[in-house]
Parts: C-alpha cells; sequence; structure tokens
C-alpha cells in the first residue's frame, strides 16, 4: 500500500500545486476531491483512507477554517465511493461521473453543516451555492479525465517494478 | 459472513467519526500539537510551491523583461509604483488636512509613517472557497508574531494567525472570521469591517442614519489596535438602507487585489507613531 499511497499523496499534491500556481483565482475546482473519489472506487479502502488523511491535512494546512473540517469532508468523500462501488458496481464512466456529482454535492451539504454548527457562515447562504454549484458541476464534468489519471499512477508503478499484493508474480521460467 | 467483517464497517464508521470530530474540538481548543502537524504540513509543502512560483515568476520575467518589451516593462514597474506610493500619499494628506479642519492643532502632522517592518514574499493562498488565507515566507526566526498586521501598497491585506518556523499563515480581511474595527473616511462614521468570503467585506452596525456613499474610503480606525490607524482597507462598493433592522447593508471592496498579492508588509508594531509638540 506504501507505493500507492506515496505515488497517490505526490498526484495529490502536484494538483494541490497546479491550483495555487495556475488555476486560482481564476478557477475553482475540487480537483483533490475528484482525485479522492476515483482512487476509492479501487479496491483497496485502507489506500483510500489513508490518502484521504494526507490530502485533509494538506488542504486545512492552508485554511483558515478549524482544522478537521477537509478531513471529516475527505472521509465523506471515502464512504461515498465505497458506497458506489460496492452497491452501484459502477463499471461505465458516465454514471462513475454521476456518482463523483452526488458525492461531490453530499461534501458540499457535509461542509456547509460543519461550518454552519461552527458559527463560520449561515447554512446555504444564496451567494455561496451557485458559485460552489458551479464549481461542484465543473468538478464532476472532469471525471473522465481523473479516471484516466488515476489508472496512469498503478501502470506506471507497474512499470518500476511494483505489483499489488493481490496480483500473482509474472512467469518466469523455471531455472532462468 | 466471518464475524470480524461484520462489524468492520460500522467498526469503521464509528472511529472515523470519533477521529473526525477529536480532531475538530482539538481544532476549536487551538491544540498544540494540531498546530505542529498544520506547521509539518506547510513546511513540508510550501518549499516546492515557493520553488516552482520562482521558476514561473523567473520565466515570465525574462519573457516580459527581455523577450517581450526591454527596458518598456522596467518603466511602467516604476511609474505604477510611482503612482501607487502618491495615491496612498493622497489618503495621508487628506487624513491631515480633516484633522486640521476639526481642530486637532495638538496633533503634529510631522506623522511618523516609518513603522518597522519585515518584507514578505506570498508563496500560496488556500485554493479552496471555503476561507482566505495565504502563506508567506517569513516565520519565527524572522520575528513575526501571531496578530501582526500585513499591509500591500496600496493598504490593508489581513493578520497573522499562525506562526511556523519559517513560514506564516495570512488571515486576508475578506475572509469569513476575519472583523476590525474601521470608519468611514469622509464622514468619521465607525463600523465593524467584516470578511464576507470571495473578495468582499462588509462594513456592519453603521446606522441608517449615517452618511456613507458609494466610493468612500473605509479606514483603520486604530481604535482595538489591530491596525494602524489611517491605513486604507477598501472603498464603499454598494450602500443600502431599505433592508429591515436598524443598520445600514454596506459592501465594502478591498483596495488590495488579495488573489494576485507578491509582496507584503508585517508591521511589527501595530500602532502608528504621533508625536505631540
Amino acid at each position: 500500500m506504501i507505493a500507492p499511497l506515496i505515488a497517490f499523496s505526490l498526484v495529490g499534491l502536484l494538483i494541490f500545486y497546479v491550483q495555487n500556481l495556475v488555476l486560482f483565482p481564476y478557477v475553482h475546482l475540487r480537483l483533490l476531491a475528484l482525485l479522492l473519489f476515483y482512487v476509492g472506487l479501487r479496491p483497496s479502502l485502507s489506500l483510500t483512507l489513508a490518502l484521504g488523511l494526507v490530502l485533509g491535512c494538506l488542504q486545512d494546512s492552508y485554511a483558515t477554517t478549524p482544522f478537521g473540517l477537509h478531513l471529516g469532508a475527505s472521509l465523506v468523500l471515502v464512504a461515498m465511493a465505497r458506497f458506489s462501488r460496492r452497491r452501484l458496481l459502477l463499471q461505465q464512466l458516465g454514471f462513475q461521473a454521476l456518482a463523483g456529482l452526488a458525492a461531490l454535492a453530499l461534501q458540499e451539504v457535509y461542509l456547509q453543516l460543519v461550518t454552519f454548527m461552527l458559527g463560520y457562515q449561515p447554512l446555504f447562504s444564496h451567494d455561496l451555492i451557485r458559485v460552489h454549484g458551479m464549481e461542484i458541476l465543473g468538478t464532476a464534468a472532469l471525471g473522465p479525465l481523473m479516471h484516466l489519471l488515476v489508472q496512469l499512477v498503478p501502470d506506471a508503478l507497474r512499470g518500476l517494478g511494483w505489483r499489488p499484493r493481490s496480483e500473482p508474480m509474472p512467469y518466469r521460467p523455471f531455472g532462468e | 459472513m466471518h464475524p470480524q467483517g461484520r462489524y468492520r464497517t460500522p467498526l469503521l464508521l464509528v472511529l472515523t467519526l470519533l477521529l473526525v470530530f477529536t480532531v475538530l474540538s482539538l481544532s476549536l481548543k487551538r491544540s498544540p500539537a494540531l498546530r505542529k502537524v498544520q506547521g509539518l504540513v506547510v513546511a513540508m509543502t510550501a518549499p516546492g510551491l515557493e520553488g516552482l512560483s520562482y521558476v514561473g515568476r523567473s520565466a515570465k520575467q525574462l519573457w516580459l523583461g527581455y523577450f517581450y518589451l526591454v527596458g518598456v516593462r522596467r518603466q511602467n514597474a516604476e511609474l505604477q509604483r510611482q503612482l501607487e506610493e502618491f495615491k496612498q500619499r493622497g489618503v495621508h494628506f487628506q487624513e491631515a488636512e480633516q484633522a486640521l479642519t476639526r481642530l486637532e492643532a495638538l496633533l503634529d502632522l510631522k506623522r511618523q509613517v516609518a513603522l518597522p517592518v519585515i518584507g514578505a514574499r506570498v508563496i500560496a493562498y488556500d485554493p479552496t472557497l471555503w476561507s482566505r488565507s495565504a502563506i508567506i515566507n517569513q516565520g519565527k526566526a524572522q520575528g513575526v508574531k501571531e496578530g501582526l498586521p500585513v499591509l500591500a501598497p496600496q493598504g490593508i491585506v489581513g493578520r497573522i494567525v499562525e506562526v511556523y518556523p519559517e513560514y506564516s499563515k495570512v488571515m486576508l480581511i475578506v475572509d469569513r472570521k476575519s472583523s476590525a474595527d474601521a470608519m468611514i473616511q469622509r464622514t468619521r462614521v465607525r463600523g465593524m469591517l467584516k470578511g464576507k468570503g470571495g473578495n468582499r467585506g462588509s462594513l456592519e452596525f453603521v446606522p441608517k442614519s449615517a452618511d456613507v456613499q458609494v466610493g468612500d474610503l473605509v479606514l483603520a480606525s486604530g481604535l482595538v489596535g489591530l491596525y494602524p490607524k489611517g491605513l486604507v482597507f477598501g472603498k464603499v462598493t454598494a450602500a443600502n438602507k431599505k433592508n429591515p433592522g436598524v443598520f445600514q447593508e454596506i459592501e465594502v471592496t478591498p483596495s488590495v487585489d488579495l488573489s494576485t498579492l507578491e509582496e507584503v508588509l508585517v508591521v511589527k508594531v501595530a500602532t502608528l507613531t504621533l508625536t505631540e509638540p
């Protein structure tokens, strides 16, 4: 699990850097949340949970909101991804994108509720809903691209000689 | 199903909820352990951002300063800087004139604006929409402390909320947790400037009888001692007296573009020196 965790964390960090240096302040997208959702659709729960903690900590460290807000939001996404994986058996990209949209919407509800409970902002404030709604729709539309990126990481790791535990070693003729 | 497997999901759920609520409650109590975690994450990730930002800036400077328009850009930047300086001076002169008309003869007009400051570079922002903060490349090692105001040539940027060994976190004046005592320059009406997220704030607790117009400058009142008196927060961009209640709805847009900050000043002492004759 360590190698994929490091690889996905580095991908997350790279996305965070791109958001900070290129997209901000003109484009707001929840790319880290999308990454976590698509990693959550992969078999390993422990990898997803660990990545959720890493990405949640990263976002919380740069924000002025209470530490733990993004951490909790990451775990909501992990839960949604696992639910989609086990109950809906998602195979097609379109359905995955729709499930991603639902997960991001649920994460938004969680964030709104917690920030409201902490007295940080009014519940479902009118001006926020529109901006956040656009942000969520734009992010979900990038689902297929994120799917490709998430597929690419284990392939790249395999190229470096890494194999998941569940996968048998490649056949080598005896005596070689 | 194996009994261990049956309880796995509820157990995970309970543990996760416990973790989240523990971390949140520790955060609300400003736990030093969580601050250390935050500091560690920033210390590990910010150098990468700083490096990439430096490379990007250098490439951009090479392009704009040499290939694009040799010399003209430098001259333009110098003129822009001078213009901003004169604008800021203009605000100070207006302030001094108003003080004279109110017969504040005792006030020494040789205002000592030379505050002890630390120059810093903004290296990262919080890219989410949930808070407005920035990370600067000066920390405890350089003498930065919590609560110190942060300024840009055009006005107030925010204040330091977290200090790490080599970096600090600045809460921008438009963050929803930010609030400061402010006043309208023209009429001296006071209110509380609160952040509204995005790139705007609102001046609250201003009675409907008070004279506030669109375009009025909003300055730091200096009363709470957080920001130096007379420095610019921004301009009134909307004032509504038709809302219910006893106070006006006043929207303030910061004079500083808080999304494209590069260099800022951290003021070591949050009060202007006013000498009496």
